[in-house]
């Protein structure tokens, strides 16, 4: 297994979804709209390995929390005012849709799996795009963790070939050798 | 893929509270009437399709169903993993907190994982994680935890799945027109109106070898995201077609040797014809039996990978499966009569989601006693 690329954005969480927005416009030239806050900042995470992405590549996503602000306003239409949701905000919920929005814009057409962010996260996901690449289902995988409590942090790695021997635990030690583009905001 | 055996199951559904009574109920061909609730601002009634109410909270409940499923005296969990497959969660509870305090603070969100960790820790699960991939999550949950048995990650995976009878859920679909204003739910009817959600706990326990009352053998599967739309998928059916491809190539078997094709039909107008064609493309005119199970159980969202799939193998195993009342009317060419198949009929199982998520599942049901 090889690293080809990696990618690390810190930002605050005083940093708004519109400055989000502008910085990934500074990597996608159409970026999608109606799109929450977990999904800009895995957009931002993946975005900068564009370039270094084949088509045939399985992306492995995982979150600790669902976007809170989606969360919050579903909740508060539906439970509090009586509302119906908003269509955008209730398919953002209840999709993989960072997972989907990643894959559209970077035109990666294999697996698109979404899990929770334990403490496990690196070694779940190493384990489940290994079984995609040691089956040669996919050339390459990208591997996505995002954590926001408080300020955020997304991880992002492309690996190429089947992984051998024991996963690693975290990003640092997925990333040793390999050049992190760091994003902070 | 080498298969893997679907060893001991359970279900708590709208047609029973256990998985023979389900199986019971959908040989008798009698649907369940679900209960109304109303849409909020346009006041238009829906139907939702319970399953029996118990007094359980979600723990207890969950708690109920693996005991079921792994059966009296059952040997440690450590060398097993727990997928929690779901796309509601813990949503009801966060929905009655938000109704209780009348508002949603950021602090009450919980992580995603949390049922997953709660459930790892009381039972002792190896280790846990929650999947979620809208309404594929639990057939994900089943085609993966078999390979990460084949890859000798885990000497057994158990896949608990669920859907909740959310608000969120149902003012959701309906803010997108896709539930039945008629409460018919007719998929690949030229007139169907929509889909009615249903609420399920299902849960099925992996392994290499059969256990003593194997439900079927999983051998193959493909699942991959057609980036086409983020709520529907290619209408020309290419991307379903492909899927199937893949997952038939998966099981080292070919289209013709299917005897059932257990269809995702939500009864939308574009997942039905999407699937329509992809059933077209993979077959053309001569198409094996065809199974729906979304009349039966609702649209039980991420956990229709497993609660279709045992209620479809437990029925295999004990007589005829129902005829289809609108036969003669239909898309594709469903069966009005019961149809019965061997219970070691050889599957194609197919479920598709929002975000692109398409997969399809090979299967092969174990008669009664079928051992390895």
């Amino acid at each position: 297994m090889t690293v080809i690329a990696a990618s690390e954005v810190h930002g605050l969480a005083s940093i708004s979804d519109k400055e989000l927005k502008t910085a990934l416009s500074q990597w996608l030239d159409n970026p999608p709209r109606r799109i929450d806050r977990l999904i800009l900042q895995c957009l931002l995470a993946a975005a900068p390995l564009k370039s270094q992405l084949r088509s045939n590549c399985g992306l492995y996503l995982a979150s600790a929390h669902p976007a809170r602000a989606t969360m919050g306003a579903l909740l508060e239409a539906v439970c509090v005012q009586h509302k119906q949701p908003k269509p955008f905000e209730f398919v953002n919920s209840v999709s993989n849709a960072a997972g989907f929005h990643i894959a559209q814009q970077l035109d990666i057409d294999g697996p698109n799996l979404f899990i929770g962010a334990g403490e496990q996260v690196w070694g779940q996901l190493q384990a489940l795009a290994n079984l995609d690449l040691q089956e040669g289902l996919i050339e390459q995988a990208l591997l996505l963790v995002c954590d926001e409590r408080g300020d955020f942090c997304v991880q992002a790695l492309l690996l190429e070939g089947a992984i051998t021997g024991a996963y690693a635990n975290s990003f640092a030690e997925l990333s040793v050798g390999t050049e992190v583009r760091r994003i902070n905001l | 893929m080498t298969p893997i055996y679907l060893q001991r199951a359970a279900l708590h559904c709208a047609l029973g509270d256990d998985l023979p009574s389900a199986a019971r109920a959908l040989q008798a061909g009698q649907p369940p009437q679900g209960e109304a609730f109303v849409l909020h601002e346009v006041h238009e009634s829906r139907n939702y399709l319970y399953a029996a109410k118990t007094g359980e909270n979600l723990n207890e409940r969950l708690d109920r169903l693996l005991g079921e499923t792994l059966g009296t005296n059952p040997q440690a969990l450590d060398d097993c993993l727990l997928i929690v497959a779901s796309t509601s969660l813990d949503i009801s509870e966060l929905e009655a907190l938000t109704r209780q305090q009348q508002g949603f603070h950021p602090e009450d969100s919980t992580p995603l994982d949390l049922l997953a960790n709660q459930l790892r820790q009381r039972w002792g699960f190896a280790s846990a994680f929650t999947l979620n991939t809208a309404c594929t999550s639990a057939a994900n949950g089943l085609l993966y935890g078999a390979r990460l048995i084949n890859a000798g990650q885990y000497a057994r995976a158990l896949v608990l799945s669920f859907e909740t009878p959310s608000a969120i859920a149902m003012q959701g679909f309906g803010a997108l027109m896709l539930t039945s204003p008629s409460g018919q739910y007719r998929p690949f009817h030229p007139d169907r109106d929509g889909l009615l959600l249903g609420e399920a706990y299902a849960a099925v326990l992996l392994g290499r070898e059969s256990g003593d009352v194997p439900l079927a053998r999983l051998l193959g599967g493909f699942s991959a995201c057609d980036t086409s739309s983020l709520t529907t998928t290619r209408e020309d059916g290419s991307h379903i077609h492909w899927v199937m491809q893949q997952a038939l190539r998966s099981a080292d078997c070919t289209a013709a040797q299917i005897d059932l094709v257990k269809l995702h039909g939500t009864a939308t107008s574009a997942n039905d014809e999407a699937e329509g064609n992809g059933m077209r493309l993979l077959y053309g005119e001569r198409l094996p039996a065809l199974s729906l199970l979304k009349p039966w159980l609702g649209h039980t969202l991420g956990a229709c990978g497993l609660s279709e799939s045992l209620l479809l193998l437990k029925a295999l195993q004990s007589g005829p499966l129902p005829g289809v009342n609108y036969a003669s009317q239909a898309m594709l060419p469903f069966s009005a009569e019961p149809q019965t198949l061997a219970a070691d009929s050889l599957l194609l199982a197919n479920f598709f989601g929002f975000g692109g998520n398409n997969a399809s599942l090979i299967l092969q049901g174990c008669a009664h006693g079928d051992r390895a």
